[in-house]
């Protein structure tokens, strides 16, 4: 059983395209294993077609404007104008679905495969600890693929940004609760533990460590939604 | 202005639920005959609640028109993506606003992921029942099933290996072994017969 969800409100303003990309992304991967959160991220979209439909604005004051009509026939007959487009978009294909450490293979979700050609090497480090690193496009924003083996773990810390994990595979445990795949992991500066993992098979995450940008431009609504929203 | 094709003012009276039926049929005739009459009901009933909505998020006059303009040019040259099977017409219409809101913000707030919004939400994609659009159910099913799978002969394995684990096409798969694709093809189908007689006997 998956615990760990983003909050509904997270999920709600993913549906509404204004998370980040790469919060999109983790929340898009969560939900390609969590069957709620997809279920609850359907409802959402439905919810949000909704108010947009039933919601016409004010059209009159629009409209006193002797231009917006003209717009709206302007743009109307562009739009005529344009041929039908029958080159449906194809999703990638033969893209590779799994990674591989030491002769296994992990299957990951649908969304994080698009990543698997700019997954770089798997490096040892201390404790039974495989890493390798995720090249997302962003460079202010630490990706990686994490492997603990049987007994591994990672030495206490601290996070200095915000870190987001999904479990791929497997379990971990850092004191405080046990993680298990599916589950998305939230952890900012106030969080310090020391994640072991005590499963025969292992476990395999992906994290992504994302400082959080200070936007300063008009477009109030794309702020950092990992302030505070995260429940069990 | 467009000659012969009015804007109907009165659709916007008509209550959201009554006209899905109504849009479904619009859309679908743009699909079929490229029919204008239709998409300009469809436009007079949606370009202003898409305005309305797009302020909302945008909060720019310019900005909100763009988004109006790029959300029903897609419905006008790809209707044929819609499926009245799958959701209703102002589903549809806000998804595709919705991927269009997330790429715009996107430029706008200059992000270098290499990340848009067909990765996400596929809604103007054509859904292909290739590997890489298996379940997670059917993946976890492929995990369960993972020593039946050890059971299978070693030329059936390789294949199935290939197209459900590494996505490969049958194409690709045929090239590698250097086999006829006819070949790939009958392997693959003989060893899902026999992984369903397995799963059968399991049950």
């Amino acid at each position: 059983m998956i615990k760990f969800h983003p909050d509904p409100e997270l999920l709600s303003e993913y549906v509404q395209g204004g998370l980040s990309p790469i919060n999109s992304i983790m929340i898009a991967a969560h939900c390609d294993m969590c069957e709620r959160c997809e279920k609850i991220a359907h409802q959402q979209t439905l919810i949000h077609a909704e108010k947009f439909e039933s919601d016409i604005g004010n059209l009159s004051e629009f409209k006193e404007n002797a231009s917006s009509d003209r717009k709206f026939d302007e743009m109307l007959e562009s739009i005529l104008n344009l041929p039908a487009d029958k080159r449906a978009l194809k999703r990638a294909q033969g893209l590779s679905a799994s990674v591989e450490l030491d002769g296994r293979r992990f299957i990951l979700p649908k969304t994080l495969r698009k990543f698997i050609p700019s997954t770089g090497n798997w490096t040892s480090m201390v404790g039974r600890l495989w890493q390798a690193p995720v090249d997302i496009g962003n460079d202010s924003i630490a990706a990686n693929l994490i492997y603990i083996g049987q007994g591994g773990g990672i030495p206490e810390h601290s996070h200095r940004g915000i870190e987001t994990t999904l479990v791929l595979k497997g379990t971990f445990e850092d004191g405080i609760n046990q993680y298990q795949a599916g589950d998305y992991v939230y952890m900012d500066s106030n969080d310090t533990h020391t994640p072991v993992c005590h499963s025969p098979q292992g476990c395999l995450l992906f994290t992504v460590l994302d400082q959080p940008l200070h936007f300063t431009s008009g477009v109030a609504r794309y702020t950092n939604p990992f302030s505070h929203i995260f429940f069990r | 202005m467009l000659v012969g094709i009015p804007l109907e003012q009165s659709n916007s009276v008509v209550k959201p639920k009554d006209c899905a039926g109504e849009m479904s049929g619009y859309i679908v005739s743009v699909a079929e005959s490229r029919c204008k009459r239709s998409f300009a009901r469809i436009f007079s009933y949606f370009a202003p609640r898409l305005r309305s909505y797009a302020l909302k998020q945008m909060g720019n006059e310019a900005l909100a028109m763009e988004l109006v303009q790029d959300t029903m040019s897609n419905v006008w040259q790809k209707a044929h993506l819609f499926n009245a099977e799958k959701g209703s017409p102002s589903t549809w219409i806000f998804t595709i606003a919705r991927n269009i809101r997330f790429d715009m913000l996107r430029k706008l707030q200059n992000r270098k992921e290499d990340v848009c919004s067909d990765d996400l939400w596929p809604v103007l994609c054509e859904q292909t029942a290739d590997a890489n659009e298996t379940s997670l159910d059917e993946q976890i099913t492929l995990e369960q099933i993972g020593f039946m799978f050890e059971a299978l002969p070693v030329k059936q394995k390789a294949v199935i290996e290939a197209i459900y684990i590494d996505g490969k096409s049958q194409q690709e798969v045929a090239d590698e072994l250097s086999i006829p694709l006819g070949t790939v093809k009958s392997r693959t189908r003989l060893a899902l017969q026999r992984l369903k007689v397995m799963l059968q006997d399991h049950d």
